[in-house]
């Protein structure tokens, strides 16, 4: 019996013991093809998925290497049939090559007849093939590469991609070091992204996602399309790139609502790119407006339908997607994979707040209960009424109140979904609060205030979501939020991750309803976060007031 | 050519000992069901077709190949002829001293199953033997059977091409060529003489010689349309022709050509064979670790088992229904390996050694676990994979057959009587029994497994046996037999059917562990399979999220309910928690546990089979009241309202004969009938397959004596007249052990079937299970008589 610190199950997800003293070693030699699931405290979980194993091949690992990996970290013998299932599944990627050929341009090609005849006889293939050359290969047209990957992953025989990427208009871009250096893991995540072509860097909210797309862009010196969640984040990126690196103002142009400039580096927005004018999007047409050599994606956990369908016809170009999150609540994974490109680096959030990159946070589940009369009202609204109902119950206020009092002297950020519960917050606090209708300007002024510490208390609803910077926030306090959204979750806790100046911690509060349907969604909401190490302490709003209720 | 009489072989085989007669039987226990009255009916039926078939059968390439070479010989041959014909076959790398002791080895083998007989310098194929091996060595028909049907002209036109003396006789034109030898023995001496044939070769053309060298090692025959075409040396144009024109080859069908038997082996060379092998061939393929692959198996093994107990738990709770035909629909199969996360073929083989293994069986339409599974259930892990193991070592069915379809276009239902695959258990057997013998950690490919197989039993090809050892390879590999493909030691074991599976399996499948780690995302980890105490404890109180070599369990707000409906309390739970977990527990764990419990048992719901309702409380005040209704158990819930455990026909009943009115009341349907959850049939299980078990040493020895008195008498022998006295029970007993063991004969009264009293004389061979199995002198036969039903017994005077 060995005393491996692997347990090998056979539902294919991976126990790791962390306080094994074989564990580091045992967690970089499996990093590769499995992906963390959860990371509490001592037994961290990774699943071997079909798409992670096609990540370690497009990475140039073989089934060999996985295989032994898992054999020798495992505690308890493997199951024969899982490592079987290893060896086929890694076995299929490749099988399919997209190619560049001399003469007849983008062609589909097999080193295994029979699997290209299986997939040519497919309906969904046979629109996306041209003309047949020989046994073992098939013209596709350059437009349809997008789609032909993404329809052969779902076939699974994910088609490898050797066709190679355009250069792009060559645009002079370096990173200007001064005052501050590259931390190693972003260096890292830029060159796997580099080497691997293109792909996915997951990194934690606060962890500095843009500098790593500042570095990609260095690396790749051409013409740049970076889209981007919401107008406020467009301008943070365009402040970032401006310190980061050696671009100009006028090198770098902003495509949102109210700005159309098309530059050699161009920010635009998600929404203004899926606007629909009589049924068509009149702003796609950017995608062509230059000879883009890099598409960043910021968020790519968000990437909206049109888009991916837009990025199909990109595959010439690289592509860099940027997310702490890369859980799709439409479950469309399978797209980022083949469209954008497998995951090229991905950190823990528990080791970079372990190395000091993030701040390290504490959160905290506070119950309120509904009154008697609130319990019956509860108990006969409308079952597309109660999450709505129970979350902004006032008791809620009464708690947010009492926690703002608490951290009289921190940066304190109050989060919620609905606008009446907000405003009303709002008035009690006598705070301040950013929501849809607050014009872009008067939201960067609240946002400066804040940074410079004119404003303490803040109230925000789902606008300020992602990509807001607000290094200063110490504590952050959720009232209501979209239904059991884990990522939503993950990312309200990313507005107090980044460091603070006097290295302190942060908090983060989510208020909920007891027994109510407010209660389950938060324990789905809370699952990311939890799997990620992020343990809940629960407390009952009547405690906030006494002592320190994360002790 | 002359052989012997089938009197020399009833000769020969009475000469033999009795011990060598015992071992004939015993290789070939068909020949004494029923045991022949004599020797020379032992003979007669050693030689039938079909007995001879099947001794062929069991023969491996080299012993079959020296019969060829025997039975292809004119006359009698000894030994030293047989291996100098033989060694011209084998590479000639190959040690001569291995051949020699090979050749004794089957010269040995055929003699004891009496495949050849005669003394050791005129060894001869027994009778039979021959025409059962036909075409021996793939070599086509003798020259005789070639041109048994050509015309005396054809006949002739060859033979003036063949043999430059032929007009010199002065036999020519069209007259009879039957004056000296006929036609038909001439051609055949000359073509079986090599300088003839070398010369005839040395005529055709190169691609003529090059069609002969493809038919010379066989298929030995050759489609060619008008194949009966008049041809001579001078006009043949083809090279089949040219071939035709000098009788190597003959038309043997209007469409057919064969190359004439003297021909090949004279272009053979002397050679029977092409290459022959003294030995078995090596099993090849990668050779791994076998203790990494005794851990791979081992792990397979723990899956399996855990497999198949989901499958149980899943049925118990969801039966799938039975076909109208038998078998479990394609649906269902679909949905059973979603559930398991198993592919269909392996599905297939859990449900199917599952009902092997009798925990799974058919009953009230549904497919069940059966009583066995929870016997099965509380055994050890290495117990119940043994169990399995072995179930699936003995089916006689063919679970990879599963999905495909059958002759009349149906499709194969996993355990649908279809499946049934005579031989399938025996292929299975031979393939594991191959695989037993592998060296350690060689990984035998499937191709030298079937090589191997192909070479211990050339001439038994079953319908599908190269799939069914594929699938047997297959499915060792996902039971747990093989790991890595490389044969387990525990997987030995089951090859050998010793016993010791289970005990080798045992030390390495993971070590129940006592303890399990407490997480803040409300999972525990219980790092190896827990003891069953806290097992099950946790099952009540979690939720099992992942399973293997460990188990998650996750808490939830349903789970922790579940163990407070179970009767514990909230601090029963944090305090198991915190005795068994290795770590302290966690807030939020914690907060679960306790605001779950506050909340636990504000309702309360209880049981009563009836009520009683009534607007006046005064009223119910005086039915409590009333002595007679303490039977009812009656219970007060609320002012107007009494509970009964009684059932509602018996509280009318019972009221009205208390003096009051009461009126039932309809369900509307609030009462449901308790139904247990978890089903058990009593149905049919699965038949097992008998295993292939050789017939008692006993029985054989008294087949013999039977043959041996038989053939001594030839006659049964007559009872004494009168009573044989009545002996008590147990002397009857002790007498019969004691003529089992010298051998000798008793004289015993029996009543038959119908009741009446007979005498008969034995010859007692075994006494088993209240029968005794003895040779009844007075019928000639071996026969079965119950031990009650003789009532008495004495020595036989001589």
């Amino acid at each position: 019996m060995s005393d491996g610190p692997l347990i090998v199950q056979s539902d294919k997800t991976l126990l790791l013991e962390v306080d094994h003293p074989r564990a580091d070693e045992c967690r970089k030699a499996i990093a590769p093809f499995a992906e963390l699931e959860r990371a509490p405290e001592h037994v961290h979980t990774y699943r071997i998925t079909p798409l992670a194993l096609w990540n370690a091949r497009a990475a140039g690992h073989d089934a060999e290497q996985v295989v032994d990996a898992l054999i020798g970290f495992s505690r308890y013998p493997v199951p024969h049939a899982l490592l079987v299932d290893v060896a086929e599944t890694m076995a299929r990627y490749g099988r399919l090559r997209l190619e560049k050929h001399p003469v007849h341009g983008l062609v589909l090609t097999s080193t295994d007849r029979a699997v290209l005849e299986e997939v040519l006889r497919s309906k969904k293939i046979q629109p996306l093939v041209g003309e047949r050359y020989g046994a073992d290969s098939v013209a596709v047209h350059p437009s349809e590469r997008g789609n032909i990957k993404q329809t052969l992953l779902k076939l699974g025989w994910p088609a490898e991609d050797l066709a190679g990427y355009v250069d792009g208009e060559h645009h002079p871009i370096d990173l200007r070091e001064d005052g501050w250096s590259l931390r190693p893991y972003q260096k890292e995540a830029a060159d796997a992204f580099w080497h691997g072509g293109s792909g996915v860097v997951v990194l934690p909210c606060g962890a500095g996602k843009t500098i790593v797309g500042a570095a990609a862009m260095a690396h790749a010196r051409a013409t740049t399309l970076i889209l981007v969640t919401n107008t406020v984040s467009a301008h943070q990126w365009k402040q970032e790139l401006l310190k980061r690196t050696s671009l100009t103002e006028d090198e770098i142009g902003e495509y949102t609502g109210t700005k159309k400039e098309i530059r050699p580096v161009t920010i635009a927005t998600y929404q203004v790119m899926t606007t629909r004018r009589q049924g068509t999007y009149r702003h796609l047409e950017l995608f062509d407006a230059r000879d883009w050599g890099l598409v960043v994606y910021d968020e790519v956990h968000l990437l909206p339908a049109p888009i991916f369908r837009m990025t199909a016809d990109l595959q010439a170009r690289r592509r860099i997607g940027l997310t702490a999150t890369l859980v799709r609540e439409d479950g469309r994974e399978g797209d980022v994979f083949s469209l954008i490109g497998p995951k090229r680096y991905d950190a823990p959030w528990k080791e970079m707040e372990n190395q000091g990159y993030i701040a390290p946070a504490e959160c905290v589940e506070v119950r309120v209960t509904l009154s008697d009369d609130e319990r019956l009202a509860y108990a006969m609204a409308e079952s597309d009424e109660r999450y709505r109902f129970c979350s902004t119950t006032p008791a809620k206020t009464r708690v947010t109140e009492a926690l703002v009092r608490r951290h009289a002297d921190e940066q304190v950020l109050v989060i919620g979904q609905y606008i009446d519960q907000l405003d009303e917050l709002g008035v009690h606090l006598d705070a301040p609060v950013i929501k849809g209708e607050t014009k872009v300007k008067e939201r960067e002024r609240l946002f400066q205030a804040f940074r410079d510490k004119e404003i303490r208390v803040l109230v925000v609803s789902k606008v300020a979501n992602f990509s807001i910077d607000l290094p200063e926030a110490a504590v952050a306090i959720q009232v209501s939020g979209t239904f059991g959204s884990r990522q939503e979750e993950a990312q309200r806790l990313g507005r107090v991750l980044r460091p603070k100046a006097d290295g302190g911690g942060a908090r983060f509060y989510s208020v909920v309803s007891r027994d109510t349907v407010d209660q389950e969604f938060a324990a789905h909401r809370q699952r990311f976060l939890a799997e990620q190490g992020y343990a809940y302490n629960i407390i009952d709003a009547d405690d906030v007031g006494e002592e320190d209720p994360a002790r | 050519m002359e052989r012997m009489t089938g009197t020399d072989f009833s000769e020969w085989l009475r000469g033999r000992s009795d011990e060598r007669l015992r071992a004939l039987v015993a290789a070939r226990p068909e020949l004494v069901t029923p045991v022949p009255a004599h020797i020379d009916g032992l003979a007669a039926r050693a030689c039938s077709p079909s007995a001879i078939g099947r001794a062929l059968d069991r023969l491996d390439r080299f012993s079959l190949s020296v019969l060829e070479t025997l039975a292809l010989r004119p006359g009698p041959a000894d030994r030293g002829t047989v291996l100098s014909l033989l060694r011209r076959a084998v590479p000639a790398d190959r040690d001569d001293k291995a051949l020699g002791s090979a050749l004794d080895a089957a010269l040995d083998v055929l003699t004891t199953r009496a495949l050849v007989y005669g003394p050791d310098d005129a060894l001869l194929p027994a009778p039979g033997v021959a025409d059962a091996l036909e075409p021996p060595a793939a070599l086509g028909p003798p020259v005789a059977e070639v041109f048994r049907h050509h015309p005396p002209e054809r006949l002739d036109v060859l033979l003036r091409d063949i043999d430059p003396a032929y007009e010199g006789d002065g036999r020519a034109g069209g007259e009879r060529p039957d004056g000296g030898r006929p036609a038909g023995e001439r051609l055949a001496a000359l073509l079986a003489d090599s300088a003839t044939v070398a010369r005839l070769v040395g005529e055709v053309s190169p691609q003529a010689r090059a069609a002969l060298d493809e038919l010379v090692w066989g298929p030995a025959s050759g489609r060619l349309p008008n194949a009966r075409r008049e041809v001579d040396a001078a006009s043949a144009q083809s090279p089949i022709e040219q071939l035709l024109a000098r009788g190597l080859l003959g038309a043997t069908g209007e469409e057919t050509v064969a190359l004439p038997r003297e021909v090949a082996l004279v272009l053979r060379d002397g050679r029977v064979h092409r290459d022959l092998s003294p030995g078995p061939p090596a099993l090849e393929g990668p050779v791994r670790d076998q203790h990494l692959a005794d851990r791979t198996a081992a792990g397979q093994a723990f899956t399996f088992v855990r497999t198949v107990e989901e499958l149980c738990e899943v049925w118990s709770v969801d039966p799938p229904g039975v076909l109208r035909a038998g078998g479990l629909a394609v649906r269902d199969l679909r949905r059973t390996a979603q559930l398991l996360d198993l592919p269909e073929w392996a599905a297939g083989l859990v449900v199917e050694v599952a009902h092997a293994a009798g925990l799974v069986a058919a009953g009230e339409g549904e497919w069940l676990p059966t009583g066995g599974y929870d016997g099965w259930r509380i055994k050890a892990t290495e117990d119940r994979w043994a169990v399995l193991a072995d179930a699936w070592a003995a089916m006689e069915r063919a679970p990879g057959l599963i999905g495909e379809r059958d002759d009349r276009d149906r499709p194969l239902n996993a355990l649908h009587p279809d499946l049934r695959r005579p031989g399938a258990a025996q292929t299975r057997a031979r393939t594991l029994a191959v695989l037993e013998s592998a060296p350690p950690g060689l990984a035998p490919t499937p191709e030298s497994v079937l090589a191997r197989l192909a070479w211990e039993q050339p001439r038994r090809r079953p319908a599908l046996r190269d799939r069914l050892v594929r699938f047997a390879l297959r499915e060792a590999e996902h039971i747990g037999v093989t790991g890595l493909g490389v044969p387990a030691t525990h997987g030995r074991a089951v090859a050998r059917g010793d016993g010791t599976a289970a005990g080798l399996l045992a030390p390495l499948l993971p070590e129940p562990v006592d303890h399990v780690l407490l997480q803040a995302d409300l999972t525990a980890v219980a790092p190896g399979p827990l003891t069953t105490d806290l097992g099950r404890r946790l099952a009540l109180t979690a939720d099992v999220e992942s399973k293997g070599g460990a188990t998650v369990y996750r808490f939830s707000e349903q789970s922790v309910r579940r163990a407070l409906d179970a009767g514990h309390s909230a601090d029963d739970l944090l305090a198991v928690l915190e005795r068994h977990s290795a770590t302290p527990v966690p807030q939020p764990l914690r907060y679960l546990v306790t605001d779950v419990a506050r909340r636990h048992g504000r309702i309360r719901v209880g049981t009563a089979s009836a009520y009683i309702r009534c607007d006046d409380p005064a009223l119910l005040d005086e039915v409590l009241a009333d002595k007679r209704a303490h039977l009812l158990r009656l219970r007060r819930l609320a002012p107007t309202v009494l509970a009964s455990k009684t059932s509602r026909a018996a509280l009318v009943d019972s009221l009205r004969a208390m003096g009051y009115a009461p009126v039932a009341e309809s369900l509307e349907g609030d009462v449901v009938v308790a139904r247990a959850d978890a089903r058990r049939t009593e149905g049919q299980l699965a038949a097992r397959a008998t295993a292939n078990t050789a017939p008692d040493p006993e029985v054989l020895a008294a087949a013999v004596r039977a043959m041996r008195a038989g053939d001594s008498r030839r006659r049964p022998v007559e009872a004494p007249e009168g009573q044989v006295p009545r002996s008590p029970a147990t002397a009857t007993i002790s007498a019969l052990q004691e003529a089992i063991r010298q051998g000798s004969r008793v004289w015993i009264g029996y009543l038959d079937s119908q009741g009446h009293a007979t005498s008969r004389i034995l010859e007692p061979a075994r006494m088993e299970g209240g029968y005794l199995t003895a040779y009844d002198e007075t019928r000639a036969t071996v026969h079965r008589f119950a031990l009650h039903r003789i009532t008495g017994i004495a020595e036989i005077g001589r």
